[in-house]
């Protein structure tokens, strides 16, 4: 019987409110007439058609009010008035509100930088999801597989030809050896890398100069980087200029590439045609299937099946080897290579991820800390702020404009903060990128960088606002006069909890930072085995290795070196791997432990300054024979059982040779210095030498050696320039990772405690101020300085020692777990602990004692005077 | 005076509510419009036409009582003013001068 529902609704919504009345009533009361007269049916239809008749614009239009509305402009114009004169009013709490506030937004948006970086590393190639790398996957002999990324140089081009799913395939083997020269400009050094002409198809960096597809299809082309373009020829145009290697053969630049970009896991400054690999006589080319030497990518097609090209690949070089016992192959995509480079058993199990995620968590916990803080100062001033809430409130303010009001009053801070912090982030950042070792830059330029900016800013606003915005805006204007207020609303839990916080993340970080640092020094001091001062390495070019003698000779003559030897490896780098070698009353276990081979032609002993324990050093040229010599450390005699290690034989089943043992040494570190040292065999000059270590006199000076060196060297190798390196700085690189970790722990852990202490700092004086009065009576009454300093810290300090009880297992357990990846470890000790708390609870007693004690000396006169 | 605000519309609505005096409002317009003229008239269009004639002056209105059918909301009654009396008669007065013109054997001829 009543009218369309829906067509009411619908009038209601388009009807300007002050004629509802009255339309509706003629509708309605029409509808009923027309009920009589024409039946239901028709009326309802006749009642839609009177409804759309009334969408004519006099009755949709609103009237206009009597009084002004105010506008949401309005309201934050005044929001943003209001929240000037609080920031005005409160210029201590401001200046460390914003400091906090900045610092940690700096802090945070500094890792963010390095984390974005991080992310797209190799994101910017054209073919990015379509690129993989090609790897081989060992079975050890313990029963684990080893993912291999080093192939055979034959697989890329077999790839290519068998599988119509490769659209491209490329080779690429990283050279650094060549003297590169144009005229009198010379480098040694240099990364470079010989590649197949598919490489700049399938990797999008961009070409300055010379046309795209001609780049590498010559013999004697060669591509370079910007940078190597201006080191060459300045600013002359580089392109089909000549360029030198190893002053043997000639090249003509055919390309000049833009510098590559931080984030790609290439290096390379100039690309040579792999055909220039095959160079008769140079010993590059290794046609074997069994050789693994070279990095090998490709381009899928697209729509390609990735899981059947993974099937049908896999046994690739056993069908071209015609070996069953060799590795299998399979291929990993271009997303996972920088962030997921850790094989275990076969299988990604992460890698770089970890790192970033670690440094993600930190850049959340310090912003979080700097937003707790904001939160917790802006809380602590809510007794100040209760008056003007109660008056808001009678006065008519809803909760959601109160919310607003402080949302606002945030805002506007974090604006000025991130300003702050914007400048920060641009001083610290040079410093930053030293530490770190990149390239980072503010992306000015780019507007999604301010569109991040904004939204970051919005984001840190809202979780340092929201708190304070919902907490005030819901205090009651009735409890807010009365006298109960103080012990009733403002509940200080929720801002102890805060307190407790923001100390544990400090807590945390600085006991890592003193346990990173520890793992450093811990093994920094362990015993190397050698002697590395004074000790240079360099490294065969050009013609030192035919002149070995005569060098040796002059140098030791001239009384610059005190001992010489030549050797398989840089004493640091460790050696080779082997798995083949047999001796006497072997277990099968111990055969398949890696055994570090190195070898020496003499003096190894006494130019490292290794002790040796039995025999003798080896010596071949007093010893002919000692070409089949080998010396052992500890851990190997260890391994091979021998009661009496000297005159035993071990046999090189791979080259059917058979070595005598002639002396042992003092377990030295080769490789890393985390790791157990591993079996080492010192042999005699059974394979090639790439370097030599020179001992200096120590009696002269460090300068004069090297001046007198240089010029031997020269004499005898004069195309190429003395290149030489320190070992007692070649093993302190070795610690450069852990430094790192060490010096970004200590940052951010001192960032930490600088914003949880401003914000104690903060919280302390409003609660000095709060307890003025307090403190006056307690004077009066005879209570001394101490007994209220003592009374207004326990809270504060109780707070912390929370803090720290619950900072403990988390930091064992975190610790804990990065101590696992090295070998040579520490134990985490309570001390550590001890030395963490007390630091932390005396940087928290001197931050509250900065108030504490001033308000402890105030005269209660004053405090007193006037109620 | 100018009459060119007044439309046809108009008229005839003002004219109604005149004739319905003192009880005129939409809805017994509009009935009224339809039995005398046969062809549906929707309240709609005789309110905004209300509407505007209160604008020009020609009307005034108050609010009225409510009733069972109207589901409880009031009615908007409309009474001519003065100068929409005089509105009225000046177009009558044209319109009948303009008639008395019209030469008598024409006006057979229509039928």
């Amino acid at each position: 019987m009543s009218p369309p529902r829906l067509a009411d609704r619908f009038l209601t919504w388009f009807c300007a409110p002050h004629l509802r009345e009255e339309v509706l009533g003629d509708l309605h009361e029409r509808y009923v007439l027309r009920v009589q007269q024409l039946g239901e049916t028709r009326a309802r239809r006749r009642y839609w058609r009177d409804v759309l008749a009334y969408m004519r614009p006099e009755f949709i239009q609103r009237k206009p009010q009597p009084y002004p509305t105010p506008t949401n402009t309005t309201m934050i114009r005044n929001h943003l008035k209001i929240a000037f004169r609080n920031l005005i009013a409160g210029k201590s709490f401001s200046v460390i509100n914003m400091a906090g506030l900045s610092v940690g937004m700096a802090g945070a948006a500094l890792i963010l930088l390095w984390l974005q970086n991080e992310l797209s590393f190799d994101r910017f190639h054209t073919h990015k999801d379509r690129i993989y790398q090609v790897y081989g996957l060992a079975s050890a002999v313990d029963g684990q597989s080893v993912a291999i990324s080093a192939t055979s140089q034959p697989l890329g081009p077999a790839l290519k030809k068998d599988y119509p799913e490769v659209e491209q395939a490329t080779r690429v083997k990283e050279v650094d050896n060549f003297l590169i020269r144009v005229g009198d400009n010379r480098f040694t050094g240099l990364q470079g890398a010989f590649v197949d002409p598919a490489f700049l198809d399938i990797f999008s960096f961009p070409l300055l100069e010379g046309t795209k597809n001609e780049q590498l299809s010559s013999v004697s082309s060669i591509v370079i980087t910007e940078k190597l373009a201006r080191k060459l020829f300045g600013s002359e145009q580089a392109l089909h200029k000549t360029i030198q290697l190893d002053s043997a053969d000639n090249f003509v630049v055919t390309g000049v590439l833009k510098d590559l970009p931080s984030n790609t896991q290439f290096t390379f400054e100039y690309l040579l045609p792999w055909d220039y690999l095959k160079k008769p006589g140079s010993g590059w080319q290794n046609e074997s299937w069994l050789s693994n030497n070279t990095a090998t990518y490709i381009l899928l097609k697209p729509n390609a099946n990735v899981a059947a090209f993974n099937d049908k690949i896999r046994d690739m070089t056993q069908r071209y080897a015609g070996r069953q016992d060799v590795w299998t192959h399979f291929i990993y995509p271009m997303s996972q290579w920088h962030l997921y480079s850790r094989f275990e058993n076969g299988q990604p199990v992460g890698g770089r991820i970890e790192t970033v995620q670690i440094f993600g968590l930190i850049a959340a916990f310090i912003l979080l800390i700097a937003c707790i803080n904001f939160m917790n100062l802006s809380t602590a001033r809510s007794e100040k702020r209760a008056k003007e809430i109660g008056i808001r409130k009678v006065a008519g303010a809803g909760k959601g404009l109160l919310i607003g009001q402080f949302i606002t009053e945030a805002f506007l801070m974090t604006c000025f903060a991130g300003a702050l912090a914007l400048l920060i982030v641009q001083l610290v950042l040079p410093a930053f990128n030293t530490l770190i070792d990149t390239q980072l830059a503010i992306p000015y330029q780019r507007y999604t960088f301010w569109l991040y900016a904004l939204a970051f800013m919005a984001f840190t606003s809202l979780l340092a606002g929201s708190y304070p915005a919902f907490y005030l805006a819901s205090f009651q204007p009735i409890g807010i006069f009365s006298k109960r207020f103080k012990r009733t609303q403002l509940g200080i839990s929720p801002r102890k909890i805060l307190v407790v916080l923001q100390f544990t993340f400090a807590i945390i970080l600085g006991t890592a930072t003193i346990i990173v640092r520890d793992q450093i020094i811990y093994a920094q001091e362990r015993d190397k085995g050698y002697a590395d001062n004074n000790l240079i390495q360099v490294n065969f070019s050009g013609d030192i290795e035919k002149n070995y003698g005569s060098i040796k000779q002059e140098l030791l003559n001239a009384g610059i070196a005190t001992s010489i030897t030549k050797t398989l490896t840089g004493l640091t780098n460790g050696g080779w791997h082997t798995w083949g070698l047999r001796w006497p009353n072997e277990a099968p276990k111990d055969t398949n432990t890696t055994i570090t081979l190195f070898s020496s032609d003499a003096d190894l002993v006494k130019t490292a300054g290794m002790k040796l324990l039995a025999g003798r050093d080896i010596d071949i040229y007093n010893y002919p024979a000692d070409s089949f010599s080998v010396v052992l450390n500890e851990t190997a005699v260890k391994l091979m059982g021998f009661q009496n290690p000297i005159g035993q034989t071990i046999t090189n089943r791979s080259k059917n040779q058979h070595w005598r043992v002639v002396g042992v040494v003092k377990d030295y570190i080769a490789g890393s210095p985390y790791e157990q040292i591993p079996p080492i065999v010192i042999q005699g000059p059974g394979s090639s030498f790439n370097t030599m270590h020179i001992k200096f006199n120590p009696n002269r000076s460090t300068a004069d050696n090297l001046a007198q060196a240089e010029q031997i060297f020269q004499k005898y190798n004069p195309t190429y320039p003395f290149d030489f390196r320190f070992l007692d700085e070649e093993f302190a690189q070795k610690f450069d990772n852990e430094q790192r970790t060490k010096t970004l722990a200590g940052l951010f852990a001192a960032l930490a405690i600088f914003i949880s202490c401003l914000g104690l700092f903060g919280l302390t004086s409003f609660t000095v101020e709060q307890a003025r009065k307090e403190i006056g009576i307690r004077k009066v009454l005879g209570a001394s300085a101490a007994n209220v300093v003592a009374l207004l810290s326990k809270d504060f300090l109780k707070l912390v020692l929370f803090a720290f009880l619950i900072a403990i297992p988390i930091t064992w357990y975190s610790m804990h777990q990065w101590l696992e990846a090295f070998t040579y470890r520490i134990g985490i000790s309570w001390w550590i602990f001890a030395t963490a708390g007390l630091l932390a609870m005396l940087i928290a007693f001197l931050t509250v004692s900065l108030q504490t004690v001033k308000a402890a000396l105030v005269n209660p006169v004053k405090s007193l005077r006037s109620e | 005076m100018r009459r060119s605000d007044l439309g046809e519309f108009e008229e005839v609505v003002l004219l109604a509510v005149a004739a319905l005096s003192p009880k005129a409002y939409s809805v017994m317009i509009a009935e009224e419009l339809e039995r005398e003229t046969g062809n549906s008239v929707s309240t709609g269009a005789v309110h905004a036409a209300l509407q505007r004639l209160e604008q020009k002056g020609y009307l005034t209105s108050q609010l009225g009582e409510a009733t069972a059918e109207r589901g409880g909301r009031r009615k908007r009654l409309f009474t001519v003013t003065a100068l929409g009396g005089r509105v009225l008669s000046d177009v009558r007065a044209v319109r009948n001068r303009l008639w008395d013109r019209i030469i008598p054997n024409i006006r057979l001829e229509w039928s």
